[in-house]
């Protein structure tokens, strides 16, 4: 979609050729104009759902906000967080360093709240899809295939799952295949044992924590958001590796038109380029695209009737959407 | 909470304890409640919208509390040996006392709760009835106050009753079992009818956490029938509710919610009101077991014979 884009808006802009914005504006302003684009989409669900509850919304093919929801999750991620040094009960959030991307929006903090065993492995034998510890036995344990093992690998998070027990009950196997060091602290974590932790103020959380009848347990479990860390509470009993999973909403991928330059000069569009990236948005967002770039690259020329000119049809397309 | 197979019902899976899942289905878990009220009753399309739910859990918890003070039919019931102390230290899950009878012979006893206290702090004083402290400017206590001391060592006075003897009614010391009378001279009027019982009394110190009895009941049987809240020693995970009462508890939080919400039209409120009022009446006409069965037992007393 991205080339299309460029060139309608290229097309629209052109005036006795000099209407010419480089690649690399371009891609500033593609990144902008994605990004308020996506954020609209927070707000044009808050107004529809509004509309729904003034009974002014339709089922079916009316359901708009059904349309939102899809184009929302399309951004939605979730992936287990990987636990802070300096606070055992302190959980990264999404970021590029920890997920390999940034949050929008953290929609729920999950927590595997039971631990069935915890320990070391002593071995990477067999393969990197094995948890091997011989001081262990998973079978006595209660371990069972398809529980969860917690392991933290090279600064990312992983839940594996067990397909697995061998008879003597010390090495376990598991999917995906990422185990590649040892030795390696695990915790497996009881299937289907999922609970959701609830955001709370950090106003309100000292009084929480105090409170007889609704203190945070693993049953209930509560976060608050302290920088990038989730700190997890019952903090003594929500530190391990792997226990909190975060479904979040990340931002849309930085839209890179890449290119390469021919003889005469002018770019010629390149998609296989490693670093090229599309719109994230749905096709129906093209038009608002080029209307949002439209405004930018005719600011950046000074050319003010292009400015208009998209102003307007942002605002007529706006008006029928409503 | 998932259905559970036979197996798992009746034999636990084959997990000790073999009766962990008997009787199970009459309940609802505090955990289905409040995952099923977050879900139908709390949302962008409902009336209960961006409320947190510790809010909801907390609701939940108190309606639980109310319902197990009189609503449930669920009586918790303790046996303890009274020793020479004559006390009984009260449950941990204590809330309120339903009967406290004395247990001997294959027979419960309900004793009488003494309305005159038979037990009290004290402070140690010098002759002139002034106060002694300690270094830290605490008052001193003796160990037991004259009235528990009287109580305990069997030295205060309690009415005697047994017909077959000459000192029936009269005021008397009881002491390891066996009765001491004054001297009687002139006649004796009035009965202390809040005591007249050949049984022991007792009288509960709720702060102190102890029901202490008269000096009778040393050595003796207690049972202790008692209500609680429900709470299961703060595991949230235990805690459950008679499917009977689950429609109100959904109805107590909605309004305990939105009557505390601002710009909640007023209608709204009484509407949840009257709602939560009436399941809460059907709830405790259902779970009162009121049917023609048996109220037919209880009218067949009509036709006893009277002596």
């Amino acid at each position: 979609m991205i080339n299309s884009v460029r060139q309608t808006v290229m097309s629209v802009l052109n005036k006795n050729n000099y209407g010419y914005i480089s690649p690399s504006d371009f891609n500033l302003f593609a990144k902008q104009a994605q990004l308020d684009l996506f954020e609209d989409y927070f707000y044009s669900y808050n107004y529809q759902i509004n509309k729904e509850n003034a009974r002014k919304s339709g089922t079916g093919y009316a359901d708009i906000t059904k349309g939102l929801e899809e184009v929302i999750d399309t951004f939605s991620s979730t992936l287990p967080l990987i636990q802070s040094v300096q606070k055992t009960n302190g959980y990264f959030l999404p970021s590029l360093l920890t997920t390999n991307n940034d949050y929008y929006l953290i929609n729920k903090m999950l927590i595997n709240n039971k631990v069935i065993v915890f320990g070391a492995t002593t071995g990477t034998v067999g393969g990197q899809n094995k948890i091997i510890d011989i001081t262990a036995d998973f079978n006595a344990d209660g371990v069972e295939v398809g529980d969860i093992v917690g392991v933290e690998i090279g600064g990312i998070a992983y839940n594996l799952v067990i397909i697995a027990i061998n008879t003597t009950g010390t090495e376990l196997t598991v999917a995906p295949n990422v185990v590649n060091t040892f030795p390696l602290n695990y915790t497996i974590y009881k299937k289907k044992n999922i609970k959701e932790a609830e955001k709370v103020t950090h106003s309100k959380i000292t009084m929480l924590n105090n409170s007889i009848l609704t203190s945070p347990n693993l049953t209930y479990p509560a976060y608050t958001q302290e920088g990038l860390i989730g700190d997890m509470f019952p903090d003594e009993e929500v530190n391990h590796p792997g226990q909190v999973v975060c479904q979040y909403i990340r931002f849309p991928f930085v839209p890179k038109w890449t290119f390469v330059t021919l003889a005469n000069g002018e770019p010629a569009f390149d998609a296989s380029q490693p670093d090229y990236q599309d719109f994230e948005l749905p096709n129906d967002d093209e038009v608002n695209l080029i209307n949002k770039i439209l405004q930018y690259a005719g600011m950046s020329i000074r050319e003010v009737a292009a400015v208009q000119f998209a102003q307007a049809k942002e605002q007529g397309n706006n008006q029928e959407e409503k | 909470m998932s259905y559970i197979t036979q197996y798992q019902y009746y034999e636990n899976g084959g997990l000790p304890p073999e009766n962990a899942n008997w009787g199970s289905y009459q309940y609802v878990s505090l955990e289905d409640i409040v995952n099923n009220f977050m879900l139908m009753y709390s949302g962008n399309h409902n009336l209960v919208n961006n409320e947190e739910r510790f809010k909801v859990l907390f609701h939940a918890k108190r309606a639980i509390q109310e319902l197990n003070y009189d609503a449930f039919k669920e009586i918790k019931i303790l046996e303890l040996s009274v020793c020479d102390t004559l006390r009984y230290v009260l449950p941990s899950d204590y809330v309120n006392w339903v009967r406290i009878s004395l247990y001997r012979d294959g027979l419960l006893m309900p004793l009488t709760e003494n309305i005159q206290t038979n037990w009290s702090g004290a402070y140690l004083q010098d002759n002139d009835c002034r106060i002694l402290f300690d270094i830290d400017g605490n008052a001193l206590s003796p160990q037991y106050s004259d009235l528990d001391y009287d109580r305990i060592k069997g030295t205060k006075q309690s009415i005697y009753l047994n017909q077959h003897s000459e000192y029936y009614g009269k005021s008397g010391y009881c002491v390891d079992g066996a009765w001491y009378f004054e001297y009687g001279i002139g006649a004796r009027y009035g009965l202390n009818t809040e005591t007249a019982n050949a049984n022991p009394t007792f009288k509960i110190n709720p702060k102190g956490g102890v029901i202490n009895f008269s000096s009778g009941m040393s050595g003796e049987l207690c049972v202790l029938e008692y209500v609680s809240d429900g709470m299961e020693n703060g595991d949230d995970s235990l805690v459950t509710v008679n499917k009977l009462f689950e429609e109100f508890i959904y109805a107590y939080i909605e309004f305990a919610i939105l009557s505390t919400k601002l710009n909640t039209q007023e209608y709204i409120v009484a509407r949840k009101r009257k709602r939560k009022a009436a399941l809460l009446r059907n709830a405790k006409i259902r779970i009162s077991n009121i049917h023609p069965g048996r109220l037919l037992q209880n009218l067949r007393g009509r036709d006893k014979w009277l002596k």
